[in-house]
C-alpha cells in the first residue's frame, strides 16, 4: 500500500496558503491607479468593458470576487458586497448591499461605484443591463469551476490596474492546488457522497467545483456520472451507490446521523459521516488550495481510522 | 358494486404497494421485500424497505386515500364532478396554514396537520362566503369559481410569506409545494394515519347526508337534513383530509378529481361506496404515481404533484367539455 502521509508537502502547501492569506490581510491598497489606459475586457456575457482608468469604487456582487479583491490588497476600493460575503474577517466592514442574484439595482447605484462585478448568470442579465444604462461600468464573471479563478483574478487585475498582484495570487492558488493533486491516490480507492441539501436531496455532479475538489483530494464522487453541477438524487440511489464516506456540513451531518431514514446508507450506519468546513470549502475562491488540503487530510484521517 | 370489483380494487392496491416496495435503485425481489419487512436479510435491504420504501408507500396511501375521499365528498355535496380540494382552494388554504406553521417553527409531525387544517378550514369558509355573496346560495359553479379565486389568493399569500425567507427556505418550500412523499418519516406517517382514520371514518358515517344533499338542497331539507349544518360538517371533514395530505406530502392536485369519477365509472352510486372506493383508488393511484416519480428520472425524482397533474389535467379538460 502506498503511504499517503506527505507532511512536508502539506507544510509547503500551508506556506503557500499563508502567502494568499497574507495578501488578503494586507491593509494598504497596493495598486497604483492612474495609468492612462486600461485594456478592454470581454466579460462572460460577451460584453466589452472599457475603463478609462483603474476602478476605485468597486461593488462586488459575488463573494468569490470580493475575496479575490481582498487577496489583491485592493479592499479599500471595495464599497459594497453581498449579504453572503463572510470572509476574510475585514469583509464585514464593507457595506452590505443585499442579494448577489437579482440584486437591488438602486442600492448598488446609491453606493456610487465606478465598477460593479457580478456573477454571470441569466438571473443577473437584467441587473447588468440596468447598471450599464445607469452609466456604471459592469463586469459579469462566471465563477463555477477551478479554472475560472485564474481568469477572474486576471480580469480583476486589469480592472484594478494591478496585474502583478493578480498573477501572484493566481499562481499561488494554482500551486497550492497542484500540491494536493500530486499526492498519490488512496489505495484502496475512496468514494464519497457529498450532501449539499436536504429537501430535495441535492448532491454534486461532474460539472461542479466541489466535484473537481473531490477528485483533487484523491477521492471519487459516487455521482460523478451526472453532468449537472447540483443534481437532485434520491436517498435510495445514495444507498445503492454505497459511498465509503458521506460528506456534509456540521448541522447536516448531525441531522443525517439522527435520521432513521439515512440508516439505509451503509456509510451512515457505520458512522462514516465526515463533517466538512463548508465556510472554507464551499467557494471556488482564493482558499481553494487550503480547501483541497483540508479535504484530503479529512479523508486521509478518516480512512486511517477505519478498522 | 359487486364483491368481485371490490376484490379487484384491493388486488390493484396490493400490486401497487408491491411495486412501490420492490422497484427502486436497489433491485429487490418480492421475496427480498418480504424478508426485509420481517427484519431479515442484509441490513441495507431492511433499512431501504422499512425506513424508505414502506414509509413512503404508507404516506402515499394516506395522501391518496385522503384526497380521494375529500374529492368524493366535495363532488357529492356540491353536485359537481369538477369539485376537488385542489381546485376548490382547500389545498391552497392548507398550504398557507402549513407554511405559516413552518415560519413560526411549528414543524412537529403532530402540529403541522393542525395548522394545515386551520388554513383549509379558513379557505372553505372563504369559498362558501364568496359563493353565497356572489349568487345568494351555494351554487356549484360559483363555488368552483370562488375556489379558484381563493386558491390564487392562497398562492399569493405563500409568495408573500416566502419573499422574506432565505434561499434555502424558499427552495424547501418550492419543493414541498410541488408535492412529494420522498421525505416520509414514520413519526409523521403515524400521526397522519391517525388523523386520516378519524376524518375518514367520520365522513363515511355521514355518507347518508351526502346522498341526500346530492338530491339538491330543497329535497335534502324536505327529507330532514339540516342543510347548512350538514354541508359545513362535510366540508370541514373534506378539508381535514386534504390538510393531512398537504401537511405530509405537499400540494398534490387532481387525485380528488380523477378518483371519484373512476369509482362512479366502476358502478358506485351510493356515497358510502364512492367514498370507500375513492379511498382505495386514491391510495393505489398515488402509490403508482410515486413509483413513476422516483423511477422515470432516477437517480433524480419528479415532483409527485407534476405526475398527478399530467394525468389529471387532460381528465379535467374532458370532464369540463362534458359538463359544458
Amino acid at each position: 500500500m502506498h503511504s499517503v502521509d506527505r507532511r512536508p508537502r502539506f507544510h509547503r502547501l500551508a506556506c503557500l496558503t499563508a502567502l494568499v492569506v497574507s495578501a488578503c490581510a494586507a491593509p494598504a491598497d497596493r495598486a497604483a491607479p492612474g495609468r492612462a489606459a486600461i485594456a478592454p475586457l470581454v466579460d462572460d456575457f460577451g460584453d466589452t468593458l472599457r475603463l478609462a482608468r483603474a476602478a476605485t469604487r468597486v461593488v462586488s456582487l459575488n463573494p468569490v470576487v470580493s475575496e479575490a479583491i481582498f487577496a489583491l490588497g485592493a479592499q479599500a476600493r471595495l464599497v459594497g458586497r453581498t449579504r453572503w460575503d463572510d470572509s476574510p474577517p475585514g469583509m464585514r466592514q464593507v457595506p452590505d448591499l443585499g442579494d448577489g442574484l437579482q440584486p437591488n439595482v438602486e442600492a448598488v447605484i446609491a453606493a456610487r461605484p465606478d465598477l460593479v462585478v457580478l456573477y454571470a448568470t441569466d438571473a443577473n442579465r437584467a441587473a447588468a443591463s440596468a447598471f450599464r444604462r445607469a452609466g456604471v461600468a459592469t463586469l459579469a464573471l462566471r465563477t463555477d469551476r477551478i479554472a475560472d479563478f485564474a481568469r477572474i483574478v486576471r480580469a480583476l487585475g486589469v480592472a484594478l490596474d494591478d496585474s502583478v498582484a493578480a498573477r501572484q495570487v493566481s499562481d499561488s492558488v494554482a500551486r497550492s492546488i497542484q500540491l494536493v493533486a500530486a499526492l498519490p491516490a488512496f489505495q484502496p480507492p475512496v468514494s464519497v457522497f457529498w450532501h449539499a441539501w436536504d429537501a430535495p436531496l441535492i448532491t454534486i455532479g461532474a460539472g461542479s467545483y466541489l466535484g473537481e475538489l473531490v477528485t483533487i483530494a484523491g477521492a471519487r464522487n459516487v455521482f460523478a456520472d451526472l453532468p449537472q453541477p447540483s443534481p437532485q438524487v434520491t436517498l435510495e440511489s445514495v444507498a445503492a451507490r454505497r459511498p465509503d464516506f458521506v460528506l456534509a456540513g456540521p448541522r447536516a451531518a448531525e441531522r443525517l446521523r439522527a435520521n432513521p431514514r439515512w440508516q439505509a446508507v451503509e456509510a451512515v450506519r457505520a458512522g462514516r459521516v465526515l463533517v466538512v468546513d463548508t465556510a472554507l470549502i464551499g467557494r471556488p475562491g482564493v482558499r481553494m488550495g487550503e480547501a483541497a488540503r483540508s479535504l484530503r487530510a479529512l479523508l486521509d484521517s478518516a480512512r486511517r481510522a477505519q478498522p | 358494486m359487486t364483491p368481485t370489483r371490490w376484490v379487484l380494487l384491493f388486488i390493484a392496491l396490493a400490486a401497487a404497494c408491491a411495486g412501490g416496495l420492490a422497484i427502486g435503485p436497489v433491485p429487490l425481489t418480492l421475496v427480498d421485500v418480504a424478508r426485509a419487512v420481517a427484519g431479515q436479510g442484509d441490513p441495507q435491504s431492511v433499512a431501504i424497505v422499512r425506513d424508505l420504501r414502506l414509509a413512503r408507500v404508507c404516506l402515499a396511501m394516506i395522501a391518496g386515500a385522503g384526497l380521494g375521499m375529500s374529492g368524493a365528498a366535495l363532488q357529492g355535496t356540491l353536485r359537481n364532478a369538477l369539485a376537488e380540494p385542489y381546485l376548490l382552494g382547500v389545498s391552497g388554504g392548507a398550504a398557507v396554514g402549513a407554511v405559516l406553521a413552518v415560519v413560526a417553527g411549528l414543524t412537529a409531525a403532530v402540529t403541522l396537520p393542525v395548522a394545515a387544517f386551520a388554513g383549509a378550514a379558513v379557505a372553505v369558509a372563504l369559498v362558501l362566503l364568496v359563493a353565497r355573496a356572489a349568487s345568494g346560495r351555494a351554487d356549484p359553479r360559483v363555488l368552483l369559481m370562488a375556489g379558484v379565486v381563493v386558491g390564487a389568493f392562497a398562492n399569493a399569500a405563500i409568495m408573500i410569506l416566502l419573499a422574506g425567507a432565505g434561499e434555502g427556505a424558499v427552495r424547501n418550500a418550492l419543493w414541498w409545494m410541488m408535492g412529494s412523499v420522498a421525505g416520509a418519516e414514520w413519526s409523521a406517517v403515524r400521526w397522519l394515519a391517525l388523523y386520516a382514520a378519524i376524518a375518514g371514518v367520520t365522513l363515511v358515517a355521514v355518507a347518508r347526508d351526502i346522498d341526500l344533499l346530492a338530491l339538491g338542497e330543497d329535497a335534502a331539507a324536505g327529507l330532514g337534513v339540516q342543510v347548512a349544518r350538514a354541508t359545513r360538517r362535510i366540508f370541514l371533514l373534506a378539508a381535514l383530509l386534504a390538510a393531512i395530505t398537504v401537511a405530509g406530502a405537499g400540494l398534490i392536485g387532481f387525485v380528488g378529481l380523477v378518483v371519484p369519477a373512476m369509482a362512479r365509472a366502476l358502478g358506485m352510486r351510493r356515497a358510502r361506496e364512492v367514498l370507500l372506493a375513492s379511498a382505495v383508488l386514491g391510495a393505489t393511484l398515488l402509490v403508482a404515481a410515486d413509483v413513476v416519480a422516483r423511477t422515470v428520472r432516477s437517480p433524480a425524482e419528479l415532483p409527485l404533484g407534476a405526475v398527478t397533474a399530467l394525468v389529471g389535467v387532460p381528465f379535467f379538460l374532458v370532464r369540463l367539455r362534458r359538463a359544458t
